[in-house]
């Protein structure tokens, strides 16, 4: 597949490579909703906001509603359960810098909390491939070392074991 | 809405190794779809490029790009979206009466750059870029997944369009070489790995360098130039939400809102359309796209593929050139409304739509309706 990122080393010889002259590392200010959400992380549980119109949760939180353009202040704390929505099963790892085949699958879920109206997508722990279906119910393992970072989220298991 | 006309065009084929700088891609395209609408440099009043500062690994990337894409001493500008968008830029400046002929062009070199990991830019830093596991690959999977089981659609019939967009491939001479697989089967196409599942390598597109423009101009000046020009009657354009655990996965619900504002400004019903081509990143997505475009009744959209009325040029299965696949589909039903689609020309066009796209699985749309004719 020619669809991989460039094999610099590869090509070294042919091309010329240049690294650049500005190391960009970026910052980028959360806001009060994911600061908010991440003291949640830091204390193992989850804290959505509520839209002051419509009343749906979203999880990880932000401050307004896009529908409703409406204000979604009021914080709400939501249990460590969830319900599977989507799944996949890929041997890709790609971040920013590099996508990369790997031997093992990992299961990606969209994982929706009980009691929220958004879904994010996490590892699915603890289980098999064949295990993995729609609807079925979940729960959060977090991370040995939380440090108020979205990898505070293991990922999460089926409720009662794989 | 006043008609605006599409007087030239020309795409450089793409290739997986382009073996031109990208400012001579560039000069390619533009001074192609001059030559094809018999005009010069200087009747041009205005270009919009589709580009993206990440792909090219430079800011605002279009101010070294003047002198190639034509722009030198001239009203000039960009999006950082699909070609197709720059389409519509380049016609709200007709409309606004300041400018009579506008040159659009989209272009990419994804063998110069790791397009999926640049992929990753667009999502929200601050949650799904550090956790690493949304991407182009799992968000196709997890819209193939949603669509399959809500309609009972099988892997098979995916595998199906799948193989029909690379056998049209076969007879697009500007798809990509690699992509024009004439002898490609669903049973192939499911013996491929899995990208991410249901979605295998297959069903994926191929990337290709290329560039592709395009040349607008207002009713009574399209009809100087050419006798046969493609008139765009409507466009409509939407976005959805960026939250992808939100969105309903199994439709589009910005095609459903996009295409039905081009409709109405085009006095015109999905059933009176006689050929589309959509950009979708998998025949997957392309059938999803047509159906909420009104082609076809959900959950039954390949049969439109089978019929050969979705992209019978083979849609981003024929490569993809990240900027330029939304022009690229806006040539191909010029093509078609005009008769000059050779191999893969689809009989009796008298009314066709292109879309565009950006965002995961489609988050935006941004559809036109095309009509041939005096």
């Amino acid at each position: 597949m020619k669809n991989l990122p460039l094999d610099l080393e590869k090509m070294e010889g042919d091309i010329f490579t240049s690294k650049g002259m500005v190391k960009a590392e970026f910052t980028f200010w959360v806001g009060l909703a994911m600061d908010k959400f991440y003291d949640g992380t830091t204390d193992q549980k989850f804290i959505g906001t509520k839209c002051s119109k419509c009343g749906k949760v979203f999880l990880p939180p932000r401050n307004r509603c896009g529908d409703c353009f409406a204000k979604a202040e009021e914080f709400v704390d939501l249990p460590g359960t969830a319900t599977l929505k989507n799944f996949t099963i890929t041997p890709w790892k790609i971040t920013e810098r590099r996508a990369k085949k790997g031997n093992k699958n990992a299961l990606v879920g969209l994982v929706q909390v009980d009691g929220a109206d958004s879904a994010f997508m996490t590892e699915i722990l603890n289980t098999t491939e064949d295990k993995l279906e729609e609807g079925m119910k979940l729960k959060v393992v977090w991370a040995k070392r939380i440090k108020g970072h979205p990898q505070d989220i293991a990922g999460f298991e089926p409720v009662g074991g794989a | 809405m006043e008609r605006i006309g599409i007087v030239g065009y020309h795409q450089v084929r793409p290739e997986l190794d382009l073996q031109m700088s990208p400012y001579e891609c560039i000069f390619t395209a533009v001074r192609g779809a001059l030559d094809h609408a018999g005009l010069k440099r200087k009747d041009i009043t205005t270009v919009i490029s589709a580009t993206n500062d990440y792909y090219d690994g430079k800011t605002i990337s279009n101010c070294f790009k003047v002198s190639a894409g034509g722009a030198y001493m001239k009203d000039e500008s960009k999006v950082e979206m699909d070609g197709a968008h720059a389409a519509q830029y380049a016609m709200f400046r007709i409309l606004s009466q300041n400018h009579k002929l506008a040159m659009v062009y989209g272009f990419s070199m994804p063998s110069c750059m790791p397009f999926e990991c640049t992929r990753i830019l667009e999502l929200d830093p601050t949650f799904d870029r550090p956790i690493s596991l949304m991407n182009s690959y799992s968000t196709c999977g997890m819209q193939m997944r949603a669509y399959m089981k809500k309609y009972g659609v099988s892997e098979e019939q995916i595998a199906e369009a799948t193989a029909t967009n690379w056998k049209n491939a076969a007879k697009n001479p500007l798809a990509l070489q690699e992509a024009q697989k004439a002898d490609m089967t669903a049973a192939e196409v499911l013996k491929s790995d899995y990208l991410a599942s249901p979605l295998r390598e297959l069903m994926y597109p191929l990337l290709g360098d290329g560039c592709t423009a395009l040349i607008l101009a207002p009713e009574k000046q399209a009809l100087k130039i050419t006798d046969n020009p493609v008139w765009i009657t409507g466009v409509g354009n939407c976005q959805e939400t960026y939250y992808f655990g939100e969105r309903d996965l199994t439709t589009s619900l910005s095609m459903e809102k996009a295409s039905e504002a081009a409709y109405k400004m085009a006095g015109v019903k999905p059933s009176d359309i006689d050929v589309a081509e959509l950009f979708g990143y998998t025949a997957c997505e392309d059938i999803i796209l047509a159906e909420s475009a009104g082609l076809a009744e959900k959950g039954k959209g390949d049969s439109l593929v089978a019929k050969g009325c979705l992209n019978p040029s083979g849609g981003a299965t024929s490569g993809m050139t990240p900027c330029a696949t939304g022009l690229n589909r806006i040539i191909e039903a010029v093509k078609q409304l005009k008769g000059e689609a050779e191999e893969h020309q689809v009989s009796g066009v008298k009314k066709a739509i292109a879309s565009g796209q950006i965002g995961f699985c489609a988050q935006n749309n941004i559809i036109y309706v095309l009509e041939g004719g005096n």
